[in-house]
């Protein structure tokens, strides 16, 4: 029989535990499945696309599948920056699992990178979080951070006052070891570790900046409709399977992580005060109806979400 | 075919087409575009623009502009001719005294930047015009800034140990600091290699006739030269290390101390500016362009399956935990005069490092190898980014030839020096184990 | 072909000067960041665009001054009339090599402008133009060697070179 091979691109290099754990994992998933008559090879980030070139790569149809944050998806999918992380929306893992898989977020997000022939499918839901030099005790505190952020995550921690600056990752460690930067996100525990961040800065911010589908698996539809039907259905239904999987999987790797970090570094948590707290919900919410203008997709969704947070009582 | 096959016909394509004289830029995209189209058809020429799109928005190569424009200036304004003045007034007795401070100012540069391409324009701008006006062996000349200049990417901080670590999961900290002591002995063995060759051929390097090194007075009047460069280094490595401004924002900091050196000497005015920026551009533009091609050639090789060759090769490893780091050491000197570092580290570290570690070595060990191999593949023949630096800034007479050859001795001792790490672990080791 | 050479010098020095814009940023930046406390959320991103389309464009006037360098161990031992030979030949690879450039560079920044393409940073610039760059600044090589594949041509068919008025273009042009 026939064996069919892909080029997968990812944005993950390969020291990210995702690399192995979400990328091999599907690759030997899909073999299993399918008796390797579909193979995934996998490339690490940087190999043939730079990142941002991940998402037009698959669209065209140079390579059939790659990984990528939703951060990178184009403009026209208006539901994107929801994906990629309302600051201060979910408390915790589930809520954002839920929102995606049970109210449908994914549905939405789907359809819209479906109009590019593209499918869409979320590697997994799990938090973005903070490290500082000095800990944030009081709004004072927070308000003399520099902190080397990106996206939309660096206009919302401007809002509240502290100093967000994009520095390259490259230029991250050196920033933050001479404290040109005093404090950074790279994705959570096992991001900051993978950095090194733990070696220069010593206090882990909770709660999470965001919980969010921030890493995602998109594949060129036309590459997926040529597949035989039992290659695709093993491929679909192993994506869906990956979603669960990883996001538990992700947030017991995260506790071990930080429980290394606080034996090894003598990391600290650093709780955010009352204070602190609601200064920043209230700042969040203001960002979260910038979202809601970027088409009526998006409104729709950011009042899904609404409904879903005033429901767990966070909202009224 | 088989990517062995294809390996050979690849590498060997870029070969023949480099000796034919067709510039390097073109050499590396032609030979992409015509592999790409047999082995994966027209559409993934795409990846050749993504790839330069990618280069454009790489932070890191912003560094370089800023540092060619600051050697730049500092050569019009005369300051480094002070400088070297300065020098050769005060170890004029010294045999090959002036390529010796070469690798010396190398050796601060390094600490300042994180690419070897900075020290190297600096000082192929600066210090060579110098050295040959005094008699030096262009060879010896010349080979001891693309020696000097590696060292930026070994003595910390360092963009190829960032990489190095974003692959591998090593801490970058401790790269870093296991970097410090191979640099400063590369440069103690460099500096060695040049005292002891002008020892004994002392027409390489000659010493000033005693009635030209000047008296006190005028050896004491001399040394106001050092004040402006040492002002320069002064900033921008205090504007590293306290905090002010990242690697990259210290390259625009040593250009404002140029800037500022110029107007000390009255020399600030548009038309040298104007100038400078001028031969900026094409030294720049020259490298960028081949850095493009040099991405988008390595894609290529990526795309057809290098690590499956890779993977291949470990296959054929001799027996033996040594037998395998000396193989994985071979490889990596034969790559390095063909790929470009960031190439390399992309296609061989995800192969080579499991392996590493299986074995029981030290990871931040074998890395300070690697990074040495690196640094040694930036100036070997036929593809190494330090000879191009150089290329485009010797005087006329000076062929792509001498500039090969003026290597060899140089990447021979860095050789030693690779294997002085690999027998005495300690020298990568030790440091980071006492700082972290 | 003179006037694509002098196309080409005339916009080497227009974007030299491109570099003391970048370096006037990266200050502002440690300025607004450190002493102000308050950095900007342009600096990094605006410098990082222009030294794209710095680096980008600068390929035609660097081909004009024939400062791509190549390997010349053989090449400086052949006579004027076999180098023009065989540059005629090996430019076979500068053709396909631009050619792809040209086309989906093109095709690359045409996708962007169609969507008007901004950064999805913090700032959010409209980076079209700087993709826009790629296919302008391969097209720019491309006449460049299409004038030196004229040359080329001429030498190796006996006939004289066209003057292209390149000494009198610029100061400095001499490295
Ligand atoms: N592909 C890269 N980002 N390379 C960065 C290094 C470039 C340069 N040749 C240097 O070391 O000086
Ligand atoms: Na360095
Ligand atoms: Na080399």
């Amino acid at each position: 029989q026939e064996k069919i091979s892909w080029r997968v691109q990812s944005h993950w290099p390969s020291a990210s535990s995702s690399y192995k754990d979400s990328l091999m994992r599907l690759k030997e998933r899909v073999a299993a499945c399918t008796n390797g008559r579909l193979v995934l090879e996998p490339f690490e980030a940087g190999a043939l696309f730079p990142a941002k070139e991940i998402f037009p790569a698959v669209r065209r149809g140079v390579i059939q599948m790659g990984t990528i944050s939703p951060a990178y998806l184009p403009e026209t999918v208006t539901t994107a920056g929801i994906a990629s992380g309302l600051p201060f929306a979910f408390r915790n893992v589930w809520e954002a699992a839920y929102f995606h898989k049970q109210l449908g977020f994914e549905d939405m997000i789907r359809a819209e990178v479906a109009k590019q022939g593209v499918y869409y499918s979320t590697d997994k839901v799990y938090p973005t979080e903070m490290v500082v030099k000095t800990p944030i005790q009081s709004l004072d505190d927070l308000r003399k951070q520099k902190i080397r952020s990106s996206g939309a995550l660096q206009r919302f921690l401007t809002a509240t006052g502290a100093a967000a600056s994009y520095l390259p990752g490259p230029e991250l460690y050196p920033a933050l070891s001479t404290g040109v930067v005093t404090g950074a996100h790279w994705g959570a525990a096992q991001g900051a570790n993978s950095m090194g961040l733990y070696e220069v800065a010593k206090h882990h911010v909770r709660p999470a900046l965001n919980i969010a589908g921030t890493d995602a698996f998109i594949v060129n539809q036309k590459a997926l409709d040529a597949l035989p039907p039992e290659l695709r259905k093993c491929l679909i239904d192993e994506l869906d399977e990956q979603f669960w999987m990883r996001t538990n999987e992700y947030q017991f790797q995260e506790r071990v992580t930080l429980a290394k970090a606080i034996k090894q570094h003598g990391v600290q948590i650093n709780q955010l005060p009352q204070e602190v707290l609601d200064h920043m919900t209230k700042v969040a919410a203001q960002q979260w109806e910038e979202e809601g203008k970027r088409g009526p997709e998006a409104r729709k969704a950011l009042d899904m979400l609404k409904k879903f947070l005033t429901e767990l009582g966070y909202l009224d | 075919m088989s990517i062995e096959t294809l390996t050979l016909l690849f590498f060997g394509s870029l070969l023949v087409f480099l000796l034919l004289g067709l510039p390097l830029a073109f050499v590396l995209g032609g030979v992409s575009i015509v592999f790409l189209y047999f082995t994966w058809g027209i559409e993934s020429f795409y990846m050749v623009a993504s790839q330069m799109w990618g280069s454009m928005n790489s932070f890191t190569l912003v560094a370089i502009p800023l540092f060619v424009l600051m050697a730049m200036i500092l050569e019009k304004t005369g300051v480094a001719q002070d400088l070297y003045r300065m020098m050769h007034l005060w170890w004029g007795g010294v045999r090959g005294g002036l390529a010796i401070g070469t690798v010396a100012i190398c050796t601060i540069f390094a600490a300042m930047v994180g690419i070897s391409g900075a020290a190297v324009v600096t000082m192929g701008t600066i210090a060579l015009p110098a050295m040959l006006a005094r008699g030096y062996d262009k060879r010896l000349a010349i080979g001891c800034i693309s020696a000097g200049g590696g060292l930026g990417i070994l003595i910390p901080p360092s963009v190829l140990m960032i990489l190095y670590s974003l692959i591998t999961g090593v801490s970058v900290g401790k790269l870093f600091a296991a970097g410090v002591i191979p640099g400063i002995m590369l440069a103690v063995l460099l500096g060695l290699y040049i005292y002891l060759r002008c020892r004994i051929q002392p027409e390489l390097g000659p010493a000033l006739p005693p009635e030209e090194r000047g008296d006190w007075i005028e050896k004491l009047r001399a040394l106001r030269a050092v004040i402006l460069p040492m002002l320069i280094v002064a900033m921008v490595l205090g504007s590293i290390l306290f905090g002010l401004a990242t690697p990259t924002e210290a390259a625009a900091v040593g250009v404002l101390g140029s800037l500022a050196s110029a107007a000390l000497h009255r020399q600030l005015a548009w038309p040298m500016v104007s100038e400078s920026l001028l031969r900026t551009l094409r030294l720049t533009g020259m490298i960028i362009w081949i850095l493009f091609a040099a991405h988008a050639f390595s894609a290529a090789y990526q795309g057809m399956g290098a690590q499956s060759f890779i993977e291949g090769l470990m296959a054929h490893i001799p027996g033996g935990k040594w037998g395998t780091i000396i193989f994985i050491q071979i490889v990596l000197f034969l790559l390095g005069m063909v790929l470009d570092p960031v190439g390399i580290m992309l296609i061989t570290l995800p192969v080579f490092l499991p392996v590493v570690t299986a074995l029981g070595f030290d990871p931040i060990w074998f890395g300070i190898m690697f990074i040495i191999n690196m640094e040694i593949g930036y100036q070997t023949p036929p593809f190494g980014f330090n000879l191009f630096y150089l290329k485009g800034i010797v005087p006329q007479g000076i062929t792509m030839g001498d500039i090969y050859r003026s290597v060899i001795p140089y990447t021979l001792v860095m050789i030693f020096g690779l294997i002085l790490v690999m027998i005495f672990p300690a020298l990568a080791t030790w440091l980071p184990s006492k700082v972290m | 072909m003179r006037a694509v050479t002098r196309a080409n010098g005339w916009i080497g020095r227009a974007i030299s000067p491109l570099l003391l814009a970048m370096f006037v940023l990266l200050l502002a930046e440690v300025f607004f960041r450190y002493i102000a406390g308050a950095p900007k959320v342009w600096t990094g991103e605006l410098t990082q665009m222009l030294f794209g389309v710095y680096a980008v464009l600068a390929g035609g006037y660097i081909m004009a001054r024939g400062g791509h360098v190549n390997v010349d161990i053989l090449y400086s031992r052949f006579s004027p009339r076999t180098r023009a030979i065989v540059d005629l030949i090996t430019s076979s690879l500068f053709f396909v090599f631009l050619g792809a450039l040209v086309y989906f560079g093109s095709s690359l920044a045409w996708e962007s402008i169609e969507f008007w393409e901004r950064s999805q940073s913090a700032w959010n610039p409209p980076i079209w133009p700087v993709k826009l760059a790629i296919p302008v600044g391969a097209i720019l090589l491309l006449l460049q060697g299409l004038v030196k594949f004229v040359q080329d041509l001429r030498i190796a068919l006996g006939l004289p070179p066209v003057d292209l008025g390149i000494e009198t273009v610029e100061p400095g042009a001499d490295s």
